[in-house]
């Protein structure tokens, strides 16, 4: 809200410097955003002056030639507004004057010299008005300074939602007449009354006084639309308003000096006089002062003739009853409407305007007919008005003021700030409320004035009263009641124990929107089939028949594997920003694949990123609330550094990857899990593995479930992305990673006995997994197999094709005693058989 | 016979100035070895041939020249000795310079991995608090209506509504959570009196994108619940917070605000690092900075959760995590933060 000073200064003593003020108002919880100084730039360079001659620039369509008297001489200027007439004073920018970003200075244009400019408010920097030059008022004195005509400060408030009462200059006198302790001035306007009543003139029928509490109706004749003076137009101007008549000028003005929003009809286009305030009818059209026809809905009040609906209450008046030049008899309307009705109604109209905003912070009713009367005046002494005696005023329950009960102890209960009965009471006097002293002599009645609907309880009061007296007195203290006990929710440090583990990995995290597009996650399916789409959905708690049915339920198209993207299950927002944005993400691998991508462009190494993050899985309807799911997502690609060194310039491959899960594994002290081939639509054929967990099922048993996958992205995703390596990608769901952590560890002593080192070299067929043949060795070796380790994997010459050499380190030992050369040659012996039988592997 | 004796020492004396001169100039193991069996051969050596004469010379003469044999002797050995050990040391040594490698090469570094600076915000953040006996929740980022808006003592109708633009899953009922405020409600409907949490997480509002503003961001709800506590604990503890923060010079104001869902309300600025609080072009020239907005739980708040406001109190505060790492590491530019460039990244 933008409050010239010197309006300001009509209500309130202004003791103090702008930026003191400012603070002041600041500290107080009243915001002041900016101090704007209208007309510092001018200086001496811009002047009033008069336009002595004015002629058509041959070979133009729109500049005039003129000769500019500046009170001490006269100068050529050329101009191109269309408003300018022979004798019009103007303001004048000299060579050297500073107009918005440019300085100006003598040109030369068709063969005319020009020696400054004509300004528009715009570009004096008094609002958007660019449409004409500023026309000065004709009793202005030639040469002087504009300055000293225009120049003005202008505070620029940020109005809090719950005080409705600051949105008016006469609001923020308030405030700071008890915020500085001045007398407050308000206006009281006088004016004579005339003529028939306005009761004869005008009926008021109001049928929903829930919606509007109070409907005043004044009416005044003879009114002569024109122009409004110019000490009207340039307080308009520097609030950011644009004068247009007096009539609409004057009610505009009332809105911004009272809060009180008005609205004029002319009278004569009112059938019957008769104003109905209802609910709208269903069906019902009415085209709005802006020319559009808008559809009605019974939820909203609308100001009505017998004919129909003439005003949208509160929010925008009709162009059936608008005022224009040949009004002569104006019905001003000065009301009072619920501040939610107007609210869902702007919004569902999608149509904000001054008064509904007034009105959606929720308006004093006591404030319509100080607004109506203020108005009257000024129309009686600006537009000629002749005002009927009387107002009509629909006000079946008047408000009461709110009686608080309130003690000083409320002060210190919430602040540990103590104040005297007198020092409270003279900050709630202060600010218009009136404390009485209840018998007990501690207690006090506060009665709060009726503008400050926002104070309804003891703790408001505190805050109005440590206001005034200054945050800054409030002690500093330490809590120093009882600790409560830890909680429960253990995620934040798990979080970041992968993001420590995944950092000493060497990857680099990144935080990204989670707001996504389905086409940007379909882009991570090498087919865009049903089946594929539905892996997006996957969750370990999820089976793939429930997902695939999911989607199959919300795909329209007949084909039963095509699948439109569109259709994908997401949690999806009724109001996105942009098309890119309009779902919660499914998975957080689109993310680092636009991020490698992205940053492929600036680095040639390192590009090795994690998040840690949620995907989000919708819920049956719309109505519940999703599956967050608690996920860590990494991606390699090439080389982890640009180096002379080979073995780090060398890109990173799968085993890179499992690598690093297996270092978050063994950092989590995660022993039993194992990689499964799998299938995945991301993921190339042959380089895709699913992470599994060990649990014990229902009989004791060992039985594994995955957690994640993790692979060599697909060559056509890859192309999509345009990745310019191989990339890697691993997503893992944090959650069942975590059910699988330890919770107790117990030391296992080292044993002092001798360990016995056997290695064994098989040639296996290539297809079989190494895994099923470690798990062999560990399952058969018992519990004297220490350790095993694969060292060496080889195929070529001599190894027959189709085969590979595979070595293994194995380490014997037992906790309890030394072990014998012959039952480590035993175990090993027994070892080879059952490799041989199950997997036909030979030793080499 | 003197004569012969005479001889004797002489041949001595050349055969060891002439031994010494020779052992001088030899540089290989071999040299060293061919002068070794030359001079002090056990065999053929002419020190050996030499004494070969000892049995001719009388019975007083022998002891005077075997001492001088001896003392040539001895004095060789020591000589050889000596050359040996040098030679062995130059011969390693040039063994080691021929290993000789550019130790100014790039080392084999593994480059450490980085944590993005809204995680490591949020960690020094969480943990100051934790320190004074806080503990860290995370909650639902899609939230419900109730818990957003309507616990937060902000209705349906309220204007309130209008500072935070919602994203809307399904209108009037669930919705991207425009604050982690809920998280006080759900809180409070879990736990009994004393409460002391920190909330991070992400928030969401439905605004345009610009160098300050994106629709996604981070911010840490703090709430703590006594019998006693007020505004002078929230005072107390925000300020070790900024100080531990950002430093003990950096002094903080309070002033008056407006949140739905505390009462008083107030906004926390602490004073410009840059400028020492004098005033220049990063803090607007008022020689604050606007860091966080706080309150006293507001008594309705604590009737949603079934708390009596006459026998509980607490203070609540919400923190812009971008907002804070921006001030702390000099970032203009809030988008930074998602576009997550490594040249961004590695350096902070
Ligand atoms: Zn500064």
């Amino acid at each position: 809200m933008r409050v010239p000073l010197s309006w300001l200064k009509e209500y309130v003593e202004i003791t103090q410097s702008p930026e003191e003020l400012a603070h002041t108002l600041t500290m107080a919880g009243l915001e002041v955003e900016a101090i704007e100084y209208i007309g510092k730039s001018w200086g001496d360079k811009i002047i009033t002056a008069q336009i002595d001659h004015l002629e058509k620039v041959e070979g133009s369509d729109h500049l005039n030639y003129t000769k500019i008297n500046t009170g001490s001489g006269q100068i050529n200027v050329i101009c191109g507004a269309p408003n300018i007439q022979l004798g019009d004073k103007v303001p004048l920018a000299l060579p050297g004057a500073q107009v918005g970003d440019i300085t100006i200075s003598e040109t030369r244009k068709f063969g005319y010299v020009s020696q400054g400019m004509l300004c528009s408010p715009r570009e004096l920097g008094m609002g958007n008005d660019h449409s004409g030059i500023y026309i000065l008022e004709p009793e202005t004195k030639l040469g002087q300074p504009l300055m000293d005509l225009l120049g003005e400060i202008v505070l620029d408030f940020s109005i809090k939602a719950h005080r409705g009462d600051l949105s008016s200059i006469i609001g923020i006198a308030r405030e700071v007449a008890a915020l500085t302790k001045q007398p407050l001035r308000l206006p009281e306007p006088r004016f004579q009354e005339q003529g028939t009543p306005a009761s004869d003139l005008v009926k008021v029928s109001v049928e929903d006084s829930e919606l509007c509490p109070r409907y005043t109706a004044r009416v005044l004749s003879n009114i002569q639309v024109g122009p409004s003076p110019a000490w009207m137009a340039r307080r308009l101007l520097a609030a950011g308003l644009r004068p247009i008549s007096n009539v609409v000028d004057i009610t505009n003005y009332v809105l911004l000096e009272f809060g009180q929003p008005l609205h004029s009809f002319d009278y004569d286009l009112v059938p019957d006089h008769h104003i109905i305030v209802r609910r709208a009818h269903a069906g019902e059209e009415m085209k709005t002062l802006d020319d559009v026809k808008r559809k009605l809905t019974p939820e909203m009040l609308v100001i009505a003739d017998p004919t129909g609906p003439t005003a949208i209450a509160g929010v925008m008046g009709g162009a059936r009853s608008e005022v224009s030049d040949k009004t002569t008899t104006v019905l001003l309307e000065s009301a009072n409407f619920k501040g939610g009705s107007v609210r869902r109604t702007s919004s569902t109209l999608g149509l904000r305007t001054d008064a509904s905003s007034h009105f959606e912070k929720g308006l004093d009713p006591e404030l319509a007919l100080a607004g109506t009367n203020r108005a009257v005046q000024l129309l009686t002494e600006l537009a000629g008005g002749l005002a009927h005696p009387g107002v009509v005023d629909h006000y079946p329950n008047p408000v009461q003021p709110r009686v608080l009960d309130f003690s000083t102890d409320d002060v210190e209960w919430l602040t540990s700030m103590k104040v005297t009965q007198s020092e409270a009471s003279d900050a709630l006097n202060a600010l218009n409320f009136t404390v009485a002293a209840a018998e007990d002599g501690k207690r006090m009645q506060v009665t709060v004035p009726t503008y400050r609907t926002d104070v309804t309880q003891e703790a408001d009061l505190v805050e109005e009263v440590i206001r005034l007296i200054g945050y800054e007195h409030i002690p500093s203290t330490i809590p120093d009641g009882p600790l409560p006990e830890q909680t429960i929710d253990r995620w934040f440090e798990r979080e970041q124990q992968i993001r420590n583990l995944l950092i000493g990995a060497g990857l680099n995290e990144i935080v990204t929107y989670t707001l996504i597009s389905r086409t940007r996650m379909v882009k991570l399916l090498a087919q865009t089939d049903l089946a594929s789409a539905s892996v997006l959905l996957r969750a370990p708690n999820r089976s793939a028949a429930q997902e695939e049915a999911r989607i199959q339920a919300s795909n329209t198209s007949t084909a039963t594997t095509s699948f439109d993207p569109h259709t994908l299950p997401a949690v999806a927002l009724v109001n996105p920003l942009t098309a890119d944005q309009e779902v919660l993400r499914l998975t957080l691998m689109s993310n680092l694949l636009e991020i490698i991508q992205e940053n492929s462009k600036h680095n040639k190494s390192g590009l090795r990123f994690f998040e840690v993050g949620r995907r989000y899985l919708p819920a049956e309807t719309k109505s519940q609330l999703p599956d967050e799911r608690r996920t860590a997502a990494f991606a390699l690609c090439g080389p982890a550094e640009n180096t002379w060194l080979p073995e780090l310039a060398r890109p990173a491959d799968f085993y890179d990857l499992k690598g690093v899960v297996e270092a978050l594994l063994s950092g989590l002290k995660i022993r039993r899990y194992r990689f499964t081939p799998t299938q995945h639509p991301t993921f190339h054929p042959g380089r895709c593995a699913l992470l599994e967990l060990a649990y014990e099922n229902e009989s004791g048993d060992e039985a594994f479930s995955p957690i994640g996958v993790l692979g060599e992205v697909h060559p056509l995703v890859q192309q999509r992305y345009d990745l310019p390596h191989r990339a890697y990608l691993c997503e893992l769901d944090l959650e069942h990673l975590y059910a699988a952590v330890p919770q107790q560890i117990n030391y296992q002593p080292i044993s002092r006995h001798q360990e016995l080192t056997r290695d064994l070299a098989l040639v296996v067929d290539q297809r079989i997994a190494a895994q099923d043949i470690q798990d062999t060795i560990v399952r058969h070796a018992g519990k004297l197999l220490h350790s095993i380790a694969l060292f060496d994997v080889y195929t070529g010459d001599p190894i027959p094709a189709g085969k590979k050499n595979l070595t293994y380190t194995l380490v014997y030992q037992a906790q309890d005693r030394t072990l014998k050369d012959t039952e480590a040659n035993e175990l090993q012996e027994r070892i080879i058989r059952l490799l041989n039988e199950d997997f036909g592997a030979v030793l080499r | 016979m003197i004569g012969q004796l005479e001889q004797l020492l002489g041949q001595l004396d050349t055969l060891r100035v002439r031994a010494i001169e020779e052992l001088e100039p030899i540089n290989t193991s071999a040299g060293l070895e061919d002068w070794d069996t030359r001079y002090l051969g056990r065999n053929r050596g002419e020190l050996k041939s030499l004494s070969s004469v000892m049995p001719k010379l009388s019975k007083e003469e022998r002891p005077i020249v075997g001492q001088k044999i001896n003392a040539v002797k001895s004095e060789l050995e020591r000589r050889l000795n000596e050359k040996r050990e040098e030679l062995k040391q130059r011969e390693l040594l040039l063994a080691l310079e021929q290993e000789r490698i550019d130790v100014t090469l790039p080392g084999r570094m593994l480059p450490a991995g980085t944590m993005h600076p809204l995680s490591r915000t949020i960690q020094e953040i969480t943990d100051i608090f934790v320190r004074m006996g806080f503990s860290v929740l995370q909650g639902l980022e899609v939230e419900t209506d109730y818990h957003n808006f309507q616990a937060l003592n902000i209705p349906t109708d309220h204007p309130a509504r209008d500072m935070q633009d919602t994203f809307w899953v399904s209108p009037g009922e669930v919705l991207l959570r425009t604050q982690t405020s809920p998280m006080q409600i759900r809180t409070m409907e879990q736990l009994q009196p004393p409460v002391r949490v920190v909330v991070p997480g992400k928030v969401y509002r439905n605004e345009d994108v610009d160098a300050t503003h994106e629709a996604m961001f981070h911010q840490i709800e703090g709430l703590l619940i006594d019998e006693v506590c007020t505004m002078a604990d929230l005072k107390g503890c925000l300020e070790r917070f900024v100080h531990e923060l950002f430093g003990p010079e950096r002094r903080l104001r309070f002033r008056g605000s407006y949140f739905p869902f505390t009462e008083p309300s107030a906004e926390v600025d602490i004073s410009c690092g840059l400028c020492d609080g004098k005033g220049c072009r990063s803090c607007k020239y008022s020689g604050w900075l606007e860091v966080l907005g706080s309150g006293m739980v507001h008594p309705n708040v604590l009737r949603n959760v079934g708390y009596d406001p006459k026998k509980y109190r607490g203070f609540a505060f919400g923190v812009g995590v971008e907002r804070i790492a921006m001030l702390k590491y000099g970032i203009g530019e809030i988008r930074l933060f998602s576009g997550n460039d490594l040249r961004f990244l590695r350096q902070l």
